[in-house]
């Protein structure tokens, strides 16, 4: 029935329609259904001019992997920006810094839930490194540093 | 312990003197049941019609070569002799969910026996002491031998049982496919595991997408609900109908609607309920499962006929038998504390509770960030009082007196989810955020939201080292168990 159905068309739609219909300032982000901090997430996004619609899937390991990062340097949820996907709890900066630049990439990544990142509490420990996820679907060097 | 073995004709005379004697030392003294039910399970390879047409079968791992497994239907006080074959390529053991069985029946791979190699069969041997609806599936690499279907029914029926129309089995469970409808491989992996586990895109009844049900107008039918899933919980909603909760994990409990009509299993829970169908003949009704907020679905439609059994629902009594379980005294019981951390967002949830996690939690708990760094160091994800598990055998992270009375408070210091199960005994649940709950049920399995607090009681009666751990098969693999000592 309509239960692995959907399952599989939510994820052929996700892929072949979302980004397309994106605008500049439009942001899907999939998440966990249960995990809060990426609604803080999201409502950073939102603090910062963007309009954002949040999807809760249960898929978002796979999600991720079909957006070319790897389970080891998968954040804890899933946006799309204007063309590029952007992975866990990026700063507003390399946001911006990524839809001005430019690049010949997929989209960048903070793996996991850094303490003091934007949407999540607690004290910054180390400076977040935000790493690129190259076209071919691999993860590249280090995108942004703050 | 040495397990009751009642002739179903002593059953009500054991209730009455459970009562006033210690029902542990009446168990020791009963004569052994005469009655022994032979089964053979064969845990292999083979194929299932999981999704509908036009997808093609799945092959999964299951018991001989159906999905689920076959159902064992036993009488109550019967003993089982189940002699378990492994035609997989790798080690298994089958753990009765939820049965009272010695120790060395458990299952529990190392701890209580050695796993059972490719080509080897062992014979698991115990008494059905309670009536009603457990499971079975392997303890051993449970995230991927549960997730590809290796699971199956256990009933065991009441001398007595409460009188219904129709008693019907659904083993609830979920599968991440691929969109060939092949199971996809990813068992075990890191999102997962911090996450809510692997929670999967199609949901069966019976190893199948349901679609329709068919049911009568006026029918009663009681339905045991099972969930083997790794990680899923359900939320089912009836529609218009009103289920009773008569049990729960197998053990009875005050007949009552659940809250808010919605029947909530975490994975490996139970619920035996009542359903009167109250809805008009040829009509049809959805069941929604509901428990995430934004993913909810139909999951099958019941699908009255035309003809109605009877005008109106019957007024048959709803209450089931007690099962023989020896009930803990409060006042004079020991107390425990199991704290679980860990899992995505971890850190801060221990953060914000650092001043509740009490003073006797043990592993230097108190240390807040520094010591949950400390955890995550040490590679685990998911700790019980600290420790984050590497496999069955560990020391125990509680002794508990043989024959007394325990109640153990167990805090869920993560922002997740878990249904903490306990081997070898039925708990009850006695509170939950301080505040006692409304029908003390027995449980062997009992759910916790984030952050909350949940105090369970029972008398140790089962001698052994058992299991405590998280029924999300990802957590547990990933740290989320322990060993508790009766002695």
């Amino acid at each position: 029935m309509r239960t692995i159905l959907s399952a599989v068309a939510l994820a052929s739609f996700v892929w072949g329609t979302a980004p397309a219909l994106a605008g500049e300032k439009d942001v899907t982000l999939y998440k966990n259904p249960q995990c809060g901090c990426c609604e803080g997430y999201a409502d950073y996004l939102r603090d910062n001019g963007f309009t954002v619609t949040t999807k809760p899937t249960h898929d978002l390991a796979e999600m991720s992997r079909q957006a070319g990062i790897p389970d080891e340097f998968q954040g804890c949820h899933l946006s799309f920006i204007d063309g590029y996907v952007v992975s866990g709890h990026v700063p507003i900066d390399t946001v911006e810094k990524l839809l001005t630049e430019r690049p010949d990439i997929a989209g960048v990544t903070l793996p996991g839930m850094p303490l003091g990142s934007p949407g999540m509490s607690g004290v910054k420990e180390a400076p977040f490194e935000m790493l690129e996820i190259t076209t071919s679907g691999t993860i590249g060097g280090v995108y942004a540093r703050e | 312990m040495s397990y009751p073995r009642l002739p179903a004709l002593t059953r009500r005379a054991f209730l009455a003197s459970a009562a006033v004697v210690s029902a542990s030392t009446i168990l020791r003294s009963q004569a052994r049941a005469t009655s022994v039910r032979a089964f053979h399970l064969r845990a292999g390879y083979g194929r299932a019609q999981i999704a509908p047409e036009p997808y093609g079968q799945t092959p999964v791992w299951c018991y001989d070569g159906s999905l689920p497994g076959p159902e064992i239907r036993v009488r109550q006080g019967e003993r089982l002799r189940i002699a378990v074959a492994n035609a997989l390529d790798e080690e298994t053991t089958v753990h009765w969910h939820g049965v009272r069985v010695p120790n060395a029946m458990d299952g529990v791979p190392h701890l209580t026996q050695a796993p059972i190699a490719p080509g080897e069969v062992f014979v698991y041997e115990f008494d059905a002491v309670d009536a009603g609806t457990f499971w079975y599936h392997p303890h051993h690499r449970s995230f991927e031998q549960v997730g590809r279907g290796l699971y199956g029914p256990m009933i065991v029926e009441e001398a007595v049982p409460v009188q219904v129309d129709r008693d019907l089995t659904w083993l609830l469970s979920d599968w991440r496919l691929t969109r060939s409808a092949e199971v996809r491989d990813d068992f075990g992996n890191r999102h997962d595991m911090m996450h809510n586990g692997r929670v999967g895109n199609t949901v069966t009844i019976n190893g199948r997408v349901p679609d329709t049900f068919p049911v009568r107008k006026g029918e009663r039918i009681r339905l045991r609900l099972i969930n083997a899933a790794n990680a899923r919980i359900f939320g089912l909603d009836f529609g218009s109908h009103e289920p009773v909760v008569i049990a729960l994990d197998g053990q009875p409990v005050e007949p009552h609607a659940p809250e808010g009509r919605l029947v909530v299993l975490g994975p490996a829970m139970r619920a035996d309920v009542i359903l009167d169908m109250t809805a008009d003949a040829g009509s049809q009704v959805s069941v929604v499962d509901r428990f995430y907020e934004g993913l909810e679905y139909r999951l099958v439609d019941l699908a009255y006929e035309k003809q109605p059994l009877r005008d109106t629902a019957p007024d048959w009594p709803l209450a089931l038998p007690p099962n023989p379980l020896p009930e803990p005294e409060l006042a004079t019981a020991a107390r425990h504390e199991v704290t679980f951390n860990g899992g995505m967002m971890g850190a801060m949830v221990m953060q914000e509770m650092g001043g509740s996690m009490g003073e006797a939690a043990p592993g230097g708990m108190m240390g807040g960030m520094g010591s949950m760094m400390n955890m995550m160091h040490s590679g685990g994800i998911w700790f019980v009082n600290g420790v984050a598990a590497e496999g069955h055998i560990m020391d125990p992270i509680l002794t508990l007196a043989r024959d007394k009375s325990h109640v153990i408070a167990m805090t869920n210091a993560t922002a997740w989810h878990h249904p903490i199960h306990l081997h070898g005994h039925s708990f009850r649940v006695i509170s939950r955020n301080g505040k006692p709950t409304r029908h003390r049920e027995w449980q062997d399995t009992v759910l916790m939201s984030p952050r909350e607090r949940v105090e369970i009681a029972f008398v140790a009666d089962n001698v052994g080292d058992w299991m405590l751990h998280c029924h999300v098969l990802e957590h547990q693999a990933a740290g989320m168990m322990g060993v508790f000592r009766v002695a």
